[in-house]
């Protein structure tokens, strides 16, 4: 350890609420906006973008409703402050592919009824994305457990493993 | 059906499985949930909650939440107290319930005391942490247990201001038990527990002209426009509830709550749309409960297995001014063939907040306490669990001797034993291995009336031909607007592509409560209804007139078919010539009273009352669906950690509309059995009278890997006694027999008889086999 600090801490800003530009690219689209730097990325796209599809379930990280991608890797939105955004995001609504071709996973949920009030579903597909994607959905065990951060109180987890199970081997012939 | 077999018939698409028609929807993102409905301009509301459980509130300091950059207003009991109405209780029942913002009094921990109104969600936050108020706090009581905790035997209240309360009772209960040959005498627990939908309990107001508008998830549109409006003093014209689709509900979201008419007046205050989006922790408090619950179950039988007495007393908690409860002695007094039974219930008054329905009121507490007590009875007698309820079935129930209007509970425990493999289960405690796991296999009876209540749809046929049906149905994830739509495709003889439901709006008729597993009942009888009156249009028109394929013919032996009006011999006309002839869209106004319902059912559904015909309530009958489930835990002989490792239901539930739906509300009620028996549980702090596992990583609910392979099986049942379409609805249904069954399933495994819900490993760890 030496005295000298190796990074330099810029000056907070002098009021710290105000608002902050930047840059955020959903679903291949770039927009430019300022957002309270309290704000998480869940509620910039909710409410200031208007992508409503992704879902609050408990803002802090603990039921999934809100997971998006994030340089293609799944991440919460709730625990992602907006500010600290640097990777391009894609949420349930940036899925399907041009003229609303449902992607694999999408048919699956839907071919598995592995959704009910359909609140988590968002955040399920977009895990079951990733998870397909992670190798994580080799086997049902497997599924049942990098599934598990996705909490669906109308408990269609049974059929949520067999949409994953669908679609895996459609995503790699895709 | 038709009596004459020349006319024609068509494959029913009633009981074929189709996807859910808004899944697309859903899997897209689209579907507006009531916090995605877009307002101009709105103000962010935040709500501040009491940090004690009883007392008074006695200084504001609101300053430092004042000085908040954005801030614009501050409701307290001291700026609008008494400006609304009385919070009615849940349901209409209970009488008296808690109130917030009304005056200084605190009734619970977690009541709303302000709501902090800013520019954006962040300032709203940040000024309701900065307000701080003054209490002057007194002893709370907690539970059962605590000092100051009144209890109330329900029998004793009537003139009281309570509802009537009658405890089924017949013969002489405790004479039969002393002189029983087999006894089983236990007493058992069911914890507090919480609804934690998906959805958090959101509510936006948006005022236009002196009309306002509630996007707020609700199982009752007709039910939140009427209440709402009588509590802010304004006529129920002048309000308009939405709530297209909502992110479950599970009784939650069943009568107004404290929160909605605070929001309508901070947007009438500000003129301008005020949401609000409640945390998590929050909404423990902030809506209703499933109450803690207690029972001793006294059973006798004669060394054959039959019942000779069963006695069944319940407590349940309530809050302070409140006589809620739920009673489940009802279904539990009337399930088997006994001669002599006697109930009774209490409520206990605590310094809580009021407790309300939750996913199987009643049945899913005291059917736990029943059901367990049949497998003890079982054991007792050396008997096998399922020939004790086929020795104890009935077709007429013991209390009147009422006929069930169709009972299949034995050729349930039929079929589910059959597919489980039942019969290579050993019946000796711990004597099923499997490695390091002890392996047990237990059942439970499945229960719950078949209700149904008043209803009235619009349907609207037009060219091509779509047909659009509009009603305030509500789907809070059942399928709902699926069994619609099927049923009106399969009436109309289109294709369901060709249908589409317009729902969860009060400005559409009324279609009553989506609770209590009436809602397929009661909104598919009334479409069927409606669909028959545009045949019965429609026929005449095309048998009256003068040209045509069916000129002259007998109206009442056309049948809409395959998009045509067809008659006897196959002539046929499409259903866009037949609709042209009556000059253009046929628009149908249906309502339906069901038996057993007031005749002015439906006026009362549209003023928001409850206007049902409950199954266990009719006069000359009785009506129940019945379910069997078998669970298979592993115990870890080490550990002592419960898994289920595989479940199978069989249910006869009359008309299944749509078995893809249907399966899914099934095995998501069985999987909700399997939380209420090995995870869930509020707990409670028993000085402060607060819950302390708030959230969704401390409230235990299962997640994807506690959850196995889920088997439902759907055991044909026709009732043509219940209603036109003979549906007996499934909500409830799979949810109420699971706990019981993993609790035998864990005596089987284990041997030891856990009588108090959540099963969990402390309880086992003492547990001799765990040991061996």
């Amino acid at each position: 350890m030496t005295g000298s600090p190796s990074t330099v801490i810029a000056a907070p800003p002098s009021d710290p609420r105000a608002q902050v530009p930047i840059q955020l690219t959903v679903n291949g689209q770039t927009h430019r906006l300022s957002v309270d730097p309290r704000a998480s990325l869940l509620d910039t796209l909710h409410g200031r973008l208007g992508l409503t599809g992704t879902k609050k379930g408990c803002d802090h990280g603990q039921c999934g409703a809100c997971t998006v991608h994030l340089g293609g890797r799944r991440a919460l939105a709730c625990l992602t402050f907006a500010v600290a955004v640097r990777e391009p995001v894609t949420t349930i609504e940036g899925l399907a592919g041009p003229e609303g071709r449902l992607h694999a996973m999408q048919q699956a949920f839907i071919d598995q009824d592995a959704l009910q009030c359909g609140f988590c579903t968002p955040g399920q597909i977009m895990s079951a994305v990733a998870c397909v994607h992670e190798g994580h959905a080799e086997t049902e065990a497997d599924i049942r457990e990098f599934m598990s951060g996705n909490l669906c109180r109308c408990a269609a987890y049974p059929h949520i493993v067999k949409a994953i199970a669908q679609a895996r081997p459609r995503m790699r012939r895709a | 059906m038709p009596d004459d077999a020349r006319l024609p018939t068509h494959a029913s698409l009633i009981g074929h499985p189709v996807p859910r028609i808004d899944a697309r929807a859903k899997v897209i993102g689209e579907v507006r949930y009531a916090f995605d409905e877009p307002v101009a301009n709105p103000a962010h509301a935040f709500l501040v909650t009491s940090t004690i459980a009883r007392g008074r509130i006695t200084g504001f300091h609101l300053d430092e939440a004042q000085a908040v950059p954005g801030i614009l207003d501050i409701l307290t009991f001291r700026n609008v107290g008494g400006q609304v109405e009385e919070l009615p209780p849940p349901g209409g029942q209970g009488g008296k319930t808690t109130q917030s913002l009304q005056s200084d009094r605190i009734w619970h921990a977690g009541q709303i005391v302000a709501v902090v109104v800013a520019e954006s969600p962040e300032a709203a936050r940040e000024a309701a942490e900065k307000v701080r108020v003054d209490y002057a706090e007194e002893k709370p009581s907690a539970s059962f247990d605590s000092p100051g905790a009144e209890t109330i035997v329900l029998a004793d209240l009537e003139g009281s201001g309570g509802s009537p309360h009658e405890d089924p009772k017949v013969g002489d209960a405790e004479g039969a038990l002393a002189g029983a040959a087999v006894k089983v005498d236990a007493r058992y627990s069911t914890p507090p527990q919480h609804h934690n939908p998906m959805e958090l309990y959101t509510t936006t107001c948006e005022w236009r002209d002196g009309k306002l508008t509630v996007y707020e998830g609700t199982q009752f549109a007709h039910g939140m426009k009427v209440s709402l409006a009588k509590q802010i003093g304004v006529d129920p014209a002048d309000v308009r509830s939405v709530s297209r689709f909502i992110g479950g509900a599970f009784g939650s979201r069943g009568a107004i709550t404290h929160r909605t008419a605070w929001i309508a007046v901070a947007a009438r205050r500000l003129n301008r749309p005020v949401r609000l989006e409640p945390t998590r922790q929050q909404g423990f408090t902030i809506v209703t409960f499933r109450a803690e619950t207690r029972h001793h179950v006294r059973l006798g039988a004669s060394k054959d297995g039959r019942l000779q007495a069963l006695l069944h007393e319940g407590w349940e908690a309530t809050s302070r001014p409140s006589t809620y409860n739920v009673s489940g002695t009802a279904t539990t007094a009337r399930l088997y063939a006994c001669p002599n039974v006697a109930t009774k219930v209490s409520v206990t008054r605590l310094d809580r907040q009021t407790p309300g329905f939750m996913r199987a009121p009643p049945e899913t507490p005291y059917l736990f306490p029943l059901e367990s007590a049949m497998d003890e009875l079982a054991y007792a007698l050396g008997m096998d669990p399922v020939a004790l309820r086929r020795i104890n079935d009935t077709q007429t129930e013991p209390i009147k001797g009422l006929p069930y209007t169709s009972r299949h509970l034995v050729e349930c425990f039929e079929a589910a034993s059959k597919a489980f493999d039942w019969g290579r289960r050993d019946p000796r405690p711990g004597s099923m291995r499997d490695g390091d796991w002890l392996v047990g296999l237990g059942c439970a009876a499945a229960a719950y009336p078949a209700n149904i209540g008043a209803a009235s749809t619009r349907l609207i046929l037009t060219p091509g031909p779509r047909a659009r049906i509009q009603m305030a149905a509500e789907d809070i994830g059942t399928g709902a607007y699926t069994a619609i739509a099927l049923t009106a495709a399969d009436r109309l003889g289109l294709p369901i592509e060709q249908v589409s439901v317009e729902g969860g709006d009060s400005s559409l008729p009324a279609a009553g409560l989506a609770a209590g597993s009436n809602h397929a009942a009661s909104t598919c009888n009334v479409v069927a209804k409606a669909c028959e009156m545009a045949r019965q249009r429609l026929a005449q028109a095309a048998g009256a007139a003068k040209d045509g394929p069916l000129a002259g013919q007998n109206p009442s032996e056309l049948r809409l078919v395959g998009g045509a009006l067809v008659g006897p011999g196959g002539r046929r006309e499409p259903l866009d010539k037949a609709l042209a002839r009556l000059g253009g869209p046929l628009e149908i106004y249906a309502e339906n009273v069901p038996e057993g319902v007031p005749a002015d059912g439906v006026q009362k559904t549209y003023q928001g009352q409850m206007a049902s015909a409950r199954g266990s309530e009719m006069k000359d009958q009785i009506r129940y669906s019945f379910g069997a489930q078998f669970v298979e835990v592993g115990v870890h002989s080490l550990t002592g950690e419960v898994r289920v490792r595989r479940a199978t239901g069989a249910f006869a539930a009359g008309q299944i509309i749509n078995p893809t739906t249907a399966k899914s509300q099934l095995m998501g009620g069985m999987i909700w059995g399997i939380s209420a028996a090995l995870h869930e549980a509020t707990e409670i702090d028993e000085r402060a009278a607060r819950y302390y596992n708030n959230d969704l990583a401390e409230y235990l609910v299962p997640v994807n890997a506690d959850i196995p392979e889920i088997e439902v099986i759907l055991v044909p049942e026709e009732d043509h006694r219940i209603n036109e379409l003979g549906i007996k609805g499934i909500g409830e249904l799979g949810t109420t027999g699971m706990n019981a069954a993993v609790a035998n399933a864990v005596f089987h495994a284990a041997g030891v008889r856990i009588r108090d819900l959540p099963i969990r490993i402390e309880k086992l760890l003492d547990a001799p086999l765990l040991r061996a």
